[in-house]
């Protein structure tokens, strides 16, 4: 089946090699003592610290630098510099001094989690002085949610949950870390700890005068045991000094320097590389390869073939079988597979899939009964009683994450121990995944984990690190870097699934909805359908009606930033736009007035976010030909009383006369519930949606032929250049009562709607299909 | 083949097919992982470095092409991260991922060093790099604040 490397190095030499290069390896690496440690080069995944830690997420050194473990993976979000100001406003410690770590995996497999930190406290939402409601799953025997009660609990970064359930037992951690620095201080002056206070690092005796730092107690607070629990609470927003405010993202100085460690920067010694090729046709196999034709060209060494492999090994993350080439150097590696003769077994039934005929298949599966998600009055008896129906059918393409850092991982795997170096948005699940292929236990798996060049989305992980891990056991003992080309990445990714829905609505003389139907579609395996329509709908119709339609495709599909709510809130905004002209009434306050018709818990939130958003656009002034104004509300959670995210948006659209499309300006209001951690940083998700969005829906789609993915690079996948981005984004932040759900991943889906809303005002013309590109935008 | 190329103002003696791109050259054979691949056909800008002074997809160009010519990538930009285009950066938080920006900052001085006070529009001609994360709308101001930078220098 496969050649492997003869020379391969065993653990203790590598280690050796290892120890011998520390100085002359900038990246760094796994080191094994604390003596080397201390020695190597500062890199972000060494796990043993030369001081003692405070607790699993802080470690002080003797110069007051305090090491916070951040357990989720820095890919732009900033929470790198998130994560460490929730430790930081507890521990009372100087925020310049801080500086972020990734927190082992590898200990997550060993350790539980410290009994304080497994109590959220306060009750809920609603709450200000809580922890909010964080919802960890519970262990799924394939690793889906990592072991339960793991040290590090939750290390996914995914559906921008980062804040919300980490939020509470990083203040925690904090908080008991600063309780035992002043027990330890109090103990070695021989003092009450309550005449003791904290702050900026420093501990201080006012009665006395005495004074000494965290650097210089810290190995003393090590010994100390946990602090009685009334002591270990955590700050209302209230009471937040760093919390809330502005703060620069930490890593930026590396960079804007090119010092950053991405997954693809990744050396060791003695390592090799690996180009990979899997069946372009999801489901398809290598039914042949001929190594010899390459097997001399230069720096060659070996090949390896993987089948597609028991699902639950892999948790159904590899797609496709393949073929890796091993070399000397990527570029070898990646010239040797273009050469390489190979053979796919495709199965006949997915090359017989293209665009045309899934669209035709989901427009069938509309027309069939599907799944009722929410039923409410009697949606016949209101489209009897309607003065008029409306009716309007949308689509969505397929569409990958595209992130700018192309799969890798980099991996060595010897008898008894797996490592892996790569930017992981899941490190739970790779850690699973590597135990199950390699037979190590997952507690000798470590991650040494990297920043991700981009994530928006956590299976976009999936399979770099199995193909690695599958690559690396075939060459135990032997470094490999396997690193996909884009086109690769396009193939070896999930995508967000293709979707239809299909609203229909009854209205009243006067232009009110009295009967609402919604029909969405997608195949089986998508994800989150039952965004945005849910339980009731969110403006108000007494009779309502919600069916999911499903279909099969053998595209596979996971979460993409936006997940369903991306597409749903398409459809349903634009519907609404679409109603509000139906009904000759101004969509703001058509919108205005059916949300303050509902019972909805937040209903005066989201009228706050529509009514700012339309005052900082000056709505309703005039506008010179070719531009046109659309606004739209954009929810998470805004159907129960539990976390929430509401902002509103209005988007300023012209287009010339020959079809070109400019989104001149973003009015935002943005609520802020409770608090924000780093509004920066929110200012810069939204900054950065509002893009990803435009790009949704302005050009990007992935189109199926012969069952093959057709866009598979830049060229033929357009990503928008500075010359599209909006000359003017206002963003204003209003304050709520709840706490947020995230609002990392689908604020800004209204660009979509808006821009279809704002072609329709300008050229007459109805597009309800995505993206807007493929439509003639001409008028006259 | 063995050829010498300048980098950052050090020679370096390199052992490699001479139509191995510049970027693998610059990454494998150098081991300066600042400049970066994304697309490797020249289209997204991630591996942008300069050759004599322009801007260069290096994952398009081969490593004989800078032979003989002066090759300046991120890390060579400044010495400890002061660059005025650094410091613009930094002011306004550019990056999100970061993994396009050494490109984009290596297209940004590009265009300063032919336009010391660029428009917008220039801007929108010059600095064509792809970014996932959206940074476009800090990038822009970033700019326009280190053209600013660099004029106050002497």
């Amino acid at each position: 089946m496969s050649d492997t490397i003869k020379e391969g190095v065993d653990r203790r030499e590598f280690l050796a090699t290892v120890a011998a290069a520390h100085g002359a390896f900038v990246l760094g690496f796994w080191v094994p003592s604390r003596a080397a440690a201390q020695s190597a080069p500062a890199a972000s995944w060494d796990e043993e610290p030369s001081t003692p830690e405070v607790n699993a997420w802080i470690v002080i050194a003797p110069d007051d630098t305090v090491t916070v473990r951040i357990a989720q993976t820095e890919l732009g979000q900033g929470v790198w510099t998130s994560n460490a100001m929730m430790v930081c406003e507890e521990l009372q410690c100087d925020w310049k001094k801080v500086r972020p770590q990734y927190a082992s995996a590898n200990r997550d497999a060993r350790e539980r989690a410290p009994e304080w930190t497994l109590n959220v406290p306060g009750s809920g939402a609603t709450d200000p002085k809580g922890g909010g409601e964080p919802t960890f799953g519970t262990r799924d025997p394939r690793g889906i949610s990592g072991i339960p009660d793991s040290l590090y609990r939750r290390m996914r970064t995914n559906a921008a949950s980062s804040v919300k359930d980490g939020r509470y037992y990083l203040q925690l951690a904090g908080a008991e870390a600063r309780e035992r620095l002043l027990l330890a201080a109090a103990q070695r002056w021989s003092v009450p700890v309550a005449e003791l206070t904290a702050k900026d690092s420093v501990i201080t005796h006012a009665r006395s005068g005495r004074t000494t730092t965290y650097g210089k107690i810290a190995e003393d607070a090590a010994k100390i045991p946990h602090p009685h629990p009334e002591q270990i609470t955590i700050k209302s927003p209230d009471q937040w000094t760093l919390m809330g405010t502005e703060q620069k993202n930490l890593d930026v100085p590396q960079k804007v320097t090119g010092k950053v460690v991405y997954g693809i920067d990744v050396r060791l010694p003695g390592m090799k590389w690996a180009a990979v090729k899997t069946c372009p046709v999801y489901g398809g196999d290598v039914k042949s390869v001929d190594f010899d034709v390459i097997r001399t060209l230069p720096g060659v060494r070996s090949f390896v073939r993987f089948p597609i492999p028991d699902p639950d090994l892999t948790r159904g993350r590899i797609f496709s079988g393949g073929v890796a080439v091993i070399a000397d150097s990527w570029y070898q590696a990646k010239m040797a597979i273009d050469k390489m003769p190979i053979e796919w077994t495709i199965p006949p039934e997915n090359a017989a899939f293209n665009s045309a005929n899934m669209r035709e298949a989901l427009l069938t599966a509309l027309d069939r009964p599907g799944t009722v998600r929410a039923s409410q009055g009697d949606i016949d008896d209101g489209f009897r009683r309607a003065a008029k129906i409306v009716e309007a059918t949308y689509s969505t393409p397929y569409l990958p994450r595209a992130r700018m850092e192309p799969g890798n991982a980099t991996v060595l795997i010897t008898n008894d121990r797996v490592d892996i170096w790569i930017g992981d948005q899941s490190p739970q699940e790779t850690r699973y995944s590597a135990a199950k292929i390699t037979g190590v236990p997952e507690q000798n798996v470590h991650l040494h984990l990297c920043h991700l060049g981009g994530g928006f989305g956590r299976n976009g992980n999936g399979p770099q690190a199995e193909h690695a891990i599958m690559i690396a056991n075939a060459n135990r003992g032997v470094p490999i870097h396997m690193l996909w080309t884009r086109e690769e990445d396009f193939v070896g990714t999930t995508y967000r699934a293709m979707g239809m829905a299909r609203l229909r609505a009854g209205l009243d003389a006067d232009g009110w909805p009295i009967a609402l139907e919604v029909r969405t579609g997608m195949q089986a395996d998508g994800f989150g359908s039952d965004a945005s329509f849910n339980t009731t709908s969110r403006y108000y119709v007494p009779n309502y009606r919600y069916t999911h339609h499903t279909t099969k495709f053998h595209v596979p599909v996971g979460t993409r930033r936006g997940v369903g709510q991306a597409a749903n809130e398409f459809y349903r905004e634009s519907f609404m736009d679409e109603l509000a002209r139906a009904a000759g009434k101004d969509p703001y306050l058509y919108r205005r007035e059916l949300l303050s018709r509902t019972t909805l818990p937040y209903k005066n939130d989201m009228i706050k976010a529509l009514d700012l958003a339309a005052e900082m656009s000056g709505w309703g002034t005039p506008l010179p030909r070719g531009t046109a104004r659309a606004i739209a509300l954009e929810e998470r959670g805004a159907e129960t009383n539990g976390m929430a995210t509401i902002s509103a948006m209005v988007h300023t659209v012209s287009i010339s006369r020959d079809g070109k499309v400019r989104l001149e300006r973003v009015d935002v209001a943005h609520e802020t519930g409770f608090g924000l951690v780093n509004p920066l940083s929110v200012k810069k998700q939204i900054e950065g949606q509002i893009i990803w969005f435009y790009n949704d829906a302005m050009h990007q789609s992935c189109s199926i032929a012969d069952g093959r993915i057709v866009e598979n690079n830049f060229n033929r996948f357009p990503i928008s250049r500075i010359n599209e981005d909006p000359p003017q984004i206002n963003i204003r932040f209003f304050p709520t009562q709840h706490w947020l759900i995230g609002m990392g991943h689908d604020r800004a889906t209204s660009v979509q709607s808006g821009i279809g809303e704002a072609i329709f005002q300008i050229t007459g013309k109805r597009f309800r299909d995505l993206p807007y590109s493929k439509h003639d935008l001409t008028w006259a | 083949m063995a050829f010498d190329l300048t980098v950052n103002r050090t020679v370096y003696h390199v052992e490699a097919d001479s139509l191995t791109p510049l970027l693998w050259v610059i990454r494998e054979h150098l081991g300066l992982t600042g400049t970066k691949f994304s697309c490797g056909i020249g289209q997204c800008g991630a591996c942008t470095l300069h050759i004599d002074g322009r801007p260069v997809r290096s994952c398009s160009v081969p490593a004989s092409t800078a032979v003989g010519k002066p090759v300046l990538t991120i890390e060579g930009l400044s010495a400890d991260g002061n660059h005025p285009l650094q410091i613009a950066w930094t002011e306004f938080d550019a990056p999100q991922c970061g993994y396009c920006q050494s490109g984009m900052i290596m297209s940004a001085l590009a265009l300063l060093q032919q336009r010391p006070s660029p428009t917008d529009a220039d801007i929108d001609t010059q600095v064509t790099n792809a970014c996932r994360c959206g940074t476009y709308h800090r990038v822009r101001q970033a700019i326009h604040r280190a053209a600013a930078l660099m004029k106050a220098q002497p």
